[in-house]
């Protein structure tokens, strides 16, 4: 493209520009005079004055800045829109249009000298301070490429003095260069710098500045490390290393200065062989409130008390000065005060935990035994009754720690799968505080981490897709945790397309997970997912594996007692709740009683419990039965057997059925002979006090002082429904 | 430099970007163009870039509502970004520093000046 084709894009975008421009000072007019109309025609000045610049039309630029000065007054609320300040831009604006025509046509460009003062007189800016911007504009024109100590003169505010002595010094110290360089003693000069922490922030690399240092000609002398603090001390965000370089003297400190442009005061330059290593800069430094720099010295520059460029200059001198000190001073959050802490070893505070549980058991018998005796409304026991419970939740919270340690490897892996599926996803946290047992953490990771490959490789679609929809082109996960009744709920939310029922439906079909002409609800269909040997993907990928996954991650949860479910709309996304206890030493239990003995069935198994009609129950083969539940039969296991309990009864319609949900044998009814409780049992694992027994979890001690068996549900179920070959039933027959 | 560096132009004015393409792509560079800052926004969403490069005044999402979102996320906390200013006033350059701006280009831009400013932040 040449530049005169260019050129042809600017002058036709000079058009537009004026007429959205004179559109919005039109709308102004009639008396829309909101924000939005005066950005626009603040934008359409704003862009022929860029182009001007770019292409050389004094003039115009001129012109355009003036005026472009005025409107960033009008939108900033600095000047009030009147009739006739609008009447005074739609002149401006026409002269403006003869401006952009001259500028096509090269001829003459109007004269405008006489708009521009009343345009300059409009400003606010010049409440004390008239002519100035009309003269420096144009040298802005000329100038602003030469170089950078020259454009801060060109500022719309006003330049002080301070501004030509930095250009003064520049220069006296080029030409003390350009002497030390004619002495063949000293032919090269020296300076010293020292990168901060905040250099290395919104994407600056100093490493390159080095690098362009080199590139000038500089030579690295020394790299200072004696900062540079012992392991267990070292910040990673703390600039430690100093460097010195050395220059020839044709190198201008000016050209160096520049390659520090960008990062302004978050690198300390000293420049002469005599100045020490610039000091480290220690983030813990208290954050000084310094107001916001950038309005402080607007509001001088153009605030009506600003009578005198004196006063202007100082705010500006203070901006130079404090204004990047102030933001690297705050860039680093100052890090929370550490409480003070002290390590235990994991065994003394596991101790502890079982006995605040043995405790909590005492304090449960002690409460039955006296209440036998008439004393269970005394004082004294519902302060024990107070106390224990305290104590217990404090020894539990010594083990809990934030779930924040899981959550903080999530963005990691969100931008693992970003490389590898092309998906980016924005990640959204909440209640990363929320504690839970260390145990249930450590064994969270697992699972968490398949839900989120899932979400992210299934649920969310990829970008053209989500931009087709109406979505943003950025998928977002939701990440959640909070407390809720004793249990602590995870929630793993994606804003994708949901779950496809029917290819799911379509699919457990086919891999024979469901009868053809079976018809499930919504939800049923969506915890297929969590069936064995289940894979929607069409393809195989490297993120969710090889439909191993989801069935992991439900057993997963399970076996930390809790639970998962799915809510999913199509088109707007899914929703995995992970419901999990605080902690493994305690669960939510049923308490049963199956003839002599009194069992515990774990609360997470349970789906309901029934007493089942005559006709709902289905015999088969001598001493086995189904049960139909709203049309689907399943399994009678009379616990009695399998516990070996005497005196049970054996008939559906006499006791109780509970249906419990297993991971590897699907649903089955447990028959008992009464439900008696539901209530929280403190666990003891049977290993360590006996041995393992196949069918029991472990064992706990009921408020009378009786030791119940908790029973591994999924383990009882499949040996139970194993052993009923049609050879045992035979058998049996 | 073993790979071309690649240039997200955002900016809306048509001859603007026609300039920065010019005076990029003849340097070499990979230069794409948005018009604005959401534009910006859904191209990066589907493409890669080394540098952006964006105007400040733009409708719908301006420059530094695009500096914003994109330090917002993790992968463009570390992106160089340049914004395009007419002013290099120290009260500019503190300002485009504090919304997050890696460093900035004076308009009008000396080609020169501007493949050096971005050499100054790519790798």
């Amino acid at each position: 493209m040449t530049s005169e084709e260019i050129q042809a894009i600017f002058f036709a975008e000079c058009e537009e520009s004026l007429a959205a421009a004179e559109a919005g000072l039109a709308a102004c007019k009639e008396g829309a005079q909101d924000d939005d109309t005066v950005n626009a025609v603040f934008r359409g000045v704003h862009s022929i004055k860029g182009g001007a610049g770019a292409f050389g039309y004094t003039a115009l630029q001129a012109f355009t800045h003036t005026f472009e000065t005025l409107l960033s007054d009008v939108r900033d609320g600095t000047v009030a829109i009147t009739e006739s300040l609008i009447d005074l831009m739609l002149t401006a604006l026409d002269t403006l249009s003869d401006h952009v025509t001259a500028a096509r046509d090269s001829t003459e460009p109007p004269e405008d000298s006489a708009l521009q003062a009343d345009l300059t007189a409009a400003m606010a800016a010049n409440a004390g301070n008239t002519a100035a911007p009309v003269t420096a504009a144009p040298e802005a024109a000329s100038t602003t490429v030469e170089t950078t100590s020259a454009d801060n003169s060109s500022g719309e505010n006003t330049s002080g003095d301070d501004f030509d002595l930095d250009f003064d010094l520049d220069a006296l110290l080029d030409d003390i260069s350009g002497e030390i360089g004619d002495t063949p003693d000293q032919p090269r000069w020296e300076m010293r710098l020292r990168a901060h922490a905040a250099a290395m922030r919104n994407g600056s690399e100093p490493l390159l500045m080095l690098r362009e240092m080199a590139d000038l000609g500089g030579t690295c002398m020394v790299c200072d490390i004696s900062s540079v603090p012992p392991l267990d001390s070292f910040e990673v965000g703390t600039g430690y290393f100093g460097w010195s370089f050395s220059f020839p003297a044709e190198v201008s400190e000016a050209a160096v200065r520049e390659i520090f442009d960008f990062v302004g005061d978050d690198c300390t330059l000293a420049f002469g062989a005599d100045n020490a290593m610039p000091d480290v800069r220690y983030p813990a430094v208290p954050a000084k409130v310094v107001a916001e720099p950038a309005p402080t010295s607007a509001n001088a520059a153009v605030g009506p008390t600003a009578s005198a460029p004196v006063e202007a200059a100082p705010a500006v001198n203070d901006d130079h000065d404090e204004g990047p000190s102030a933001r690297s001073q705050q860039a680093p959050p100052a890090p929370p005060a550490p409480g003070q802490s002290i390590r235990i070893e994991l065994n003394k505070l596991d101790k502890l935990i079982d006995a605040v549980g043995e405790l909590v058991i005492a304090q449960a018998m002690m409460a039955q035994r006296l209440s036998g005796d008439g004393f269970a409304a005394t004082d004294e026991m519902t302060l024990i009754e107070g106390l224990t419970r305290d104590i217990q939740e404090s020894a539990m919270a010594i083990r809990a720690q934030p779930i924040g340690s899981v959550f903080s490897r999530v963005p990691r892996i969100l931008r693992e799968l970003a490389s590898s599926t092309g998906k980016h996803v924005r990640l959204e946290v909440s209640g990363e505080s929320t504690e839970l047992d260390k145990t249930v953490i450590e064994r969270l990771g697992e699972p968490l981490t398949h839900l989120i490959r899932n979400a992210v490789d299934h649920g969310i679609e990829p970008a053209d897709e989500r931009i087709a929809a109406g979505k943003s082109a950025e998928g977002t996960l939701t990440l959640s945790a909070e407390h809720r009744s004793g249990r602590i709920l995870i929630r793993i939310g994606d804003d994708g397309k949901g779950i496809d029922r029917d290819r799911v439906l379509a699919k457990a079909i086919e891999k024979g997970l469901v009868a053809p002409e079976a018809i499930l609800t919504k939800e049923e269909i969506d915890l297929l997912i969590f069936a064995p040997g289940f894979s929607t993907a069409q393809q195989v990928t490297n993120v969710s594996g090889r439909g191993v996954g989801m069935d992991v991650v439900r057993q997963n949860v399970k076996d930390l007692g809790g639970r998962i479910t799915i809510e999913s709309e199509p088109g707007s996304g899914t929703t995995f709740t992970l419901t999990l206890p605080l902690t493994l030493a305690i669960s939510d239990g049923m308490v049963v009683n199956v003839g002599d003995q009194t069992l515990v069935v774990p609360l997470a198994n349970v789906v309901e419990s029934l007493r089942p009609e005559p006709d709902e129950v289905q015999g088969l083969g001598a001493n086995r039965c189904m049960i139909n539940v709203r049309g689907r039969f399943i399994p009678v296991i009379p616990l009695s057997e399998a516990v070996g309990a005497i005196g049970a009864t054996s008939h559906p319609q006499e006791g109780v059925l509970i249906v419990v949900e297993t991971e590897g044998a699907g649903r089955a009814a447990l028959l008992v002979d009464a439900i008696c409780d539901q209530r929280q049992v403190v666990i003891k694992s049977l290993d360590t006090h006996y041995r393992s027994v196949e069918g029991v979890a472990g064992a706990t001690i009921l408020g009378d002082g009786r030791v119940a068996l908790i029973v591994d549900v999924d383990s009882l179920v499949s040996r139970s429904l194993a052993s009923a070959t049609p050879a045992a039933l035979a058998e049996a027959a | 430099m073993t790979t071309t560096t690649r240039i997200l132009t955002v900016d809306d004015s048509p001859s603007m970007r026609a300039l920065l393409n010019h005076a990029l792509a003849g340097q070499g560079f990979d230069v794409s163009q948005a018009e604005d800052g959401m534009a910006a926004l859904d191209w990066l969403a589907m493409n890669e870039v080394d540098v952006v490069i964006t105007d400040i005044n733009m409708p719908r999402l301006d420059g530094f509502g695009l500096i914003e979102r994109l330090r917002e996320g993790s992968r463009h906390r570390d992106r160089p970004i340049l914004v395009l200013t007419t002013e290099s006033s120290e009260e500019k350059k503190a300002r485009a520093r504090a919304a997050g701006a890696t460093g900035w280009i004076v308009k009008p831009f000396d080609p020169e000046k501007l493949v050096a400013a971005v050499r100054r932040v790519s790798h």
